[in-house]
């Protein structure tokens, strides 16, 4: 976790800097204040319930919107500085993920990761080799003559973890992006969201799910009417194997509300525990 | 650059391929609204030619004095050919006249057979330049001719002049009022036409836009994909002109097709309006960010 340093915007370890930013809506204040950096590399989630200005706060780091008051620096790009002919620059250095895909779905699932290389020049036979083994990562390679109405939720998700990633992005951001999934699928996406992190890509994640995310010892930023609440790391518990099952049985309880789940994983986390 | 073209074909021809049924209704629509264009600009081009036919028909007669002598006539004859409107003048001898009289009534010509002497005068027939076929052109030349010593008339039907020219000038305003809305309409259709594909492709542009390509990018291939709709709109037009005018020579025989240098004028036309009217329909989106 690093310091905001407004001295030094352009900090090489810093890949977003979030200073004082306030976005307003006519009367209502959609973000008040917020300040974070992001550091090369880093895992963050940011949590709170809907209406606490996460996405406004995303459509703010890829330029979609600019602050009111306050800066959001983006590599070499500065929000009070941008140019509109500079945007698509920065998009490309921004790998976006949504709740919704935003596929296209005129255009098999390999054209659909390849256009965002077509439109930076990228030569065919390098996009090719790219496409594949980005679509190798996410385990679709045997789907990408396929249109994107054909996958599941999660393998649409997983299209557009690729197409955000084509580009070789300093950061991914991904807005809700087990929103609309099982959470089998859920589950499936948030670690291949950690291997890409891994991996030295750093992700900025929102979410309104506290409980999905909050035993993997990642920095969480909890975002609530508009304003930073917290911005802290969590513990770690069990290995990802646990974390993940937690998380399952979680969901579950929150679901039925039942009470014999919440014991047995109790116990199970106990006796693991004790070994 | 090349790979920006082939981009940029690829992508006008994918949208086409995937989406036949909007690109038709289009294509429809825009053929209809070209076809209105192309009966007007067919209409204008027949009654142009129809003019400028009436106007190469355009002779003046000198009618000259019983009395005048043959090197008077000699004179007359290098004055009238002197004047920058004239292109050429013909002796037309009372006897040639006469001959000429006699042809034109055929059958009835034995009613001269009661004539003692030839009445009508020796004359010049007067051809007047191609750029001086005009009604005022002839209004000054003849008025130029007339007082010439030998000379007894000068004709050259002022009265069908002088209500042919306010027809022609009644006739090109019509044409011009009927022609600025016809043309304004497929404008507007066209644009319209267009921007049913933009929205029906709006989301397309927004996720164009979020993975990072530029408005050069998103542009084109909307334009080209225009310009390719508004040219098979021509064709098709075209082809349903000629089919209307096949039908209507039962009504006017006269009636000619354009020739293959207008038709050409009027293609790449059609294509520049279509790729206007996809830049026009495209802007408001491009100013998304």
């Amino acid at each position: 976790m690093t310091e905001p340093n407004p001295q030094n915007p352009r900090d090489e370890r810093t890949v977003i800097g979030v200073y004082h930013l306030t976005r307003e809506y006519g009367d209502r204040q959609a973000l008040e204040d917020v300040s974070f950096t992001i550091a090369n590399g880093e895992f963050v989630f940011m949590v709170g319930p809907s209406g606490a200005g996460k996405s406004t706060l995303l459509r703010m780091i890829y330029m979609d919107e600019y602050p009111t008051s306050g800066q959001v620096v983006v590599g070499p790009f500065v929000s009070t500085r941008m140019k509109r002919r500079d945007i698509p620059f920065l998009r490309r250095r921004v790998g976006i993920v949504f709740q919704d895909y935003k596929l296209l779905d005129d255009r098999t699932v390999f054209d659909n990761v390849a256009i965002c290389m077509r439109i930076t020049g990228a030569s065919p036979f390098t996009i090719k080799r790219r496409v594949a083994t980005l679509l190798n990562d996410v385990g679709l390679h045997h789907k990408q003559r396929q249109m994107p109405q054909s996958l599941s939720g999660g393998e649409q998700q997983r299209v557009a973890i690729a197409r955000a990633l084509v580009n070789h992005p300093s950061i991914l951001l991904a807005d809700e992006p087990t929103g609309n999934l099982d959470p089998d699928s859920a589950e499936d996406i948030l670690r291949l969201l950690f291997k890409i992190n891994s991996a030295g890509t750093a992700v900025l994640m929102a979410t309104h799910d506290h409980s999905f995310v909050k035993n993997f010892g990642q920095r969480i930023l909890h975002l609530r009417d508009g304003k930073v609440l917290e911005d802290h790391r969590t513990g770690l518990v069990g290995n990802m194997g646990d974390r993940l099952e937690a998380v399952r049985l979680e969901r579950e309880r929150q679901r039925r509300g039942d009470h014999e789940i919440r014991r047995r994983r109790a116990d199970e986390l106990s006796t693991r525990k004790s070994d | 650059m090349l790979r920006r073209i082939f981009y940029i074909i690829d992508e006008a021809l994918l949208t086409v391929k995937r989406h036949k049924g909007l690109t038709s209704i289009s294509i429809v629509i825009m053929s209809l609204s070209l076809l209105m264009l192309a009966v007007f600009l067919l209409a204008t081009d027949n009654v142009l030619k129809l003019v400028s036919e009436a106007q190469n028909e355009m002779k003046m007669y000198v009618y000259l004095d019983d009395g005048v002598s043959q090197t008077q006539a000699q004179d007359l004859y290098q004055k009238i050919l002197q004047e920058p409107e004239v292109s050429e003048v013909q002796f037309v001898s009372k006897d040639e006249a006469m001959e000429d009289f006699r042809q034109q009534l055929g059958d009835d010509s034995d009613l001269l057979g009661t004539l003692r002497a030839n009445p009508l005068p020796n004359s010049f027939l007067v051809t007047p330049r191609e750029e001086s076929k005009t009604r005022d052109a002839m209004v000054s030349l003849a008025e130029r001719i007339q007082p010439l010593p030998g000379v007894e008339e000068v004709r050259y039907g002022r009265e069908f002049l002088d209500r042919f020219a306010k027809v022609l000038k009644a006739l090109y305003f019509v044409n011009g009022v009927v022609g600025f809305i016809v043309i304004l309409s497929a404008l507007f259709i066209i644009s319209n036409a267009v921007r049913l594909t933009v929205i029906s492709r709006r989301k397309t542009i927004e996720i164009l836009k979020l993975v990072g390509a530029t408005n050069g990018y998103i542009l084109a291939p909307f334009i080209i994909e225009g310009a390719f709709q508004a040219g098979v709109a021509a064709v098709l037009s075209l082809g349903l002109l000629w089919c209307v005018a096949v039908l209507s020579r039962n009504v006017i025989p006269d009636i000619t097709f354009f020739s293959t240098q207008k038709a050409a004028v009027y293609l790449l036309t059609c294509v520049v309006i279509g790729s206007i009217g996809s830049g026009l329909a495209l802007r408001r989106m491009l100013k998304m960010r």
